[in-house]
């Protein structure tokens, strides 16, 4: 269980990511800092808390590993990962500029840490099933996470890779769902719905918890010990909120596309300010 | 030819335990005793071969070397995204089967019909693309493919095709294997048309015009070099195969003559590219495109007179 001053000291380094964020996606004129915003607790709860990965040595077959589906909110992703020691925090000025490897989706292509090439929706979660199958083969103690948006859950692939997992048993995968209840053209329930979501996984024999994507001491709660089950794979619906933290960015779609500039971007350095 | 190829990939998940078999719920009286054998190396995965691309691919990134298999259209056009992005960017070592390729599905239609794949597969950087002709090709090209730890798309018929090698081939990759020389023209054939092709040579000799034929297992990579420099010995040139006249083997030729300005007198036979909407068995459909012996040996023999 998370103690309190350990809550104090996540909720501290949440708050400077979205600010080392906010600066690699202003610097590039780049976008997606809702979506990175809506998952930053989840990931650095993650990264501290739950995955048994070496920055040293991050192509260790053994480790736990970590696909990020939703890979047009790799800054994020970036962000955790130079925090860790995965590379230089250095690398983060390059995102998204002329001739860089930082590339604004999840790309295999050198960067340490990254585990898998996905920003084309529906990859991630049959990439870690595959993933999954294979440390049960080579019978190696590997736990894999995949991030997934809500949006994805539109994709077949998907579907097709949440009947697999289930039918392999795979609970050495557990899936986040960051949940922030916003797709590319606007709201699920009004474009595909999604619900009833949680009944849908447990339909599909997947052992469901739900949380609030944001709260370290309930995120804790849920996964600090995983499986959910033996025997099944494990899935959990986090309740977000697109751009969350700062006020002209939460719930508003438009923070998918745009670069935060002007007033914006001096209220969002205002709220995150130290 | 499948069943030298499912011998083939059975002994190669005997001798390394990294090889993985997975099929989208293809090969029924086919996959039986290897299922028996691997039960936790064989995986049917079920009718998704999109997920099952994208699975081959994560077990590829988690070190094993797999091996996925499905009828031709579903193994690359349902999941050609799939392929392009995880396993062909990614570089990965996953091997994409294709069966009952060109028109071995005859009955069913275009649904089933795979006369599109190597044009796809050939689109896609670092793919191999292999062209079995026979079951010692697809042999050859099941342990060419495994001892690749990149991308490699083999294109497999059915069981019980035609054999026309005599021993098992040992050749380097992209290159030709002589099958009868021939002083007039060079008929170059991949694929289930082989036999097509000695038949087209004798039929040629009743008219004494003197064919070579040469099977090529792959599509890509080619010899460039060596292609070229058969191809000026007769200065007559054809392709053979049963896909798209776009895209295949015979594009290929194309590309490669036409960049380097030889000159040579070119014609190729495949499937003219319009869709085929009737059903009937392979030789009345491959009849119906304009690929048979006599249709070419009579076309081929129009074309030299042309070109004397």
């Amino acid at each position: 269980m998370l103690r309190k001053d350990n809550v104090t000291a996540l909720e501290r380094q949440a708050k400077a990511l979205r600010r080392t964020v906010l600066a690699m996606i202003t610097g590039s004129n780049a976008s997606h800092i809702g979506s990175s915003y809506s998952m930053i607790e989840l990931l650095i709860y993650l990264y501290d808390k739950t995955l048994r990965v070496d920055p040293k040595n991050p192509l260790d077959p053994a480790r736990d590993r970590f696909v990020l589906s939703k890979g047009w909110a790799v800054s994020c992703l970036y962000a955790v990962l130079a925090e860790k020691g995965f590379f230089e925090k250095s690398l983060l000025q390059e995102y998204c500029k002329d001739g860089s490897k930082m590339l604004g989706g999840s790309t295999i292509n050198g960067i340490p840490g990254i585990e898998a090439t996905t920003t084309s929706m529906g990859h991630g979660l049959p990439l870690g099933v595959g993933m999954a199958i294979s440390a049960k083969i080579q019978k190696i103690d590997s736990r894999v996470v995949v991030m997934i948006s809500d949006g994805e859950i539109n994709e077949g692939s998907t579907w097709e890779a949440i009947m697999l997992a289930a039918h392999h048993r795979l609970d050495n995968l557990l899936v986040i769902v960051d949940y922030n209840k916003w797709q590319s053209f606007g709201r699920p329930k009004d474009i595909l719905n999604l619900e009833p979501l949680r009944e849908k996984w447990e339909a599909f024999n997947w052992e469901v918890r739900e949380c609030d994507g944001h709260d370290f001491l309930d995120i804790d709660r849920n996964i600090n010990k995983l499986p959910f089950i033996i025997g099944k794979p494990s899935v959990l619906i986090a309740h977000t909120v697109k751009g969350k933290g700062v006020s002209v960015f939460e719930n508003r779609n438009e923070w998918h596309y745009k670069t935060p500039k002007g007033k914006d971007k001096i209220i969002a350095e205002k709220e995150l300010a130290k | 030819m499948r069943t030298a190829f499912v011998k083939g990939l059975t002994k190669l998940m005997q001798d390394d335990d990294k090889v993985i078999t997975i099929t989208a719920d293809m090969g029924f009286s086919v996959f039986e005793e290897m299922q028996s054998q691997f039960p936790s190396r064989f995986i049917n995965t079920g009718v998704t071969e999109q997920a099952s691309v994208s699975t081959a691919a994560g077990m590829a990134l988690s070190g094993h070397k797999v091996f996925f298999y499905a009828q031709a259209p579903f193994a690359t056009m349902r999941c050609f995204e799939q392929i392009r992005l995880d396993v062909a960017y990614g570089n990965l070592d996953v091997k994409i089967i294709g069966s009952a390729t060109g028109f071995f599905a005859n009955q069913l239609g275009v649904s089933h019909f795979a006369t599109e794949d190597i044009g796809l597969m050939r689109l896609l950087p670092g793919m191999t693309v292999f062209t079995p002709g026979d079951a010692y090709e697809a042999d050859w090209a099941t342990r060419k493919a495994y001892e690749l730890s990149t991308p490699c798309y083999i294109r497999l018929t059915k069981a019980g095709s035609p054999v026309v090698h005599n021993k098992p081939i040992d050749i380097e990759l992209g290159k030709f294997i002589p099958l009868r020389s021939g002083k007039d023209a060079s008929l170059f054939v991949s694929g289930s048309l082989l036999p097509m092709a000695i038949d087209i040579r004798d039929a040629l000799a009743k008219h004494n015009v003197s064919l070579g034929v040469y099977s090529l297992p792959t599509v890509k990579p080619l010899a460039k070099e060596e292609i070229l420099l058969q191809a000026k010995l007769t200065g007559n040139v054809f392709t053979l195969e049963d896909h798209n006249i776009v895209g295949g083997l015979g594009s290929s030729f194309a590309e490669i003559f036409a960049e380097d300005r030889t000159g040579v007198n070119f014609y190729r036979f495949g499937i003219p590219d319009k869709f085929t909407n009737i059903t009937g068995s392979v030789p009345f459909l491959l009849a119906h495109n304009g690929l048979s012996s006599e249709i070419i040996s009579q076309k081929i023999l129009r074309l030299l007179a042309i070109n004397h």
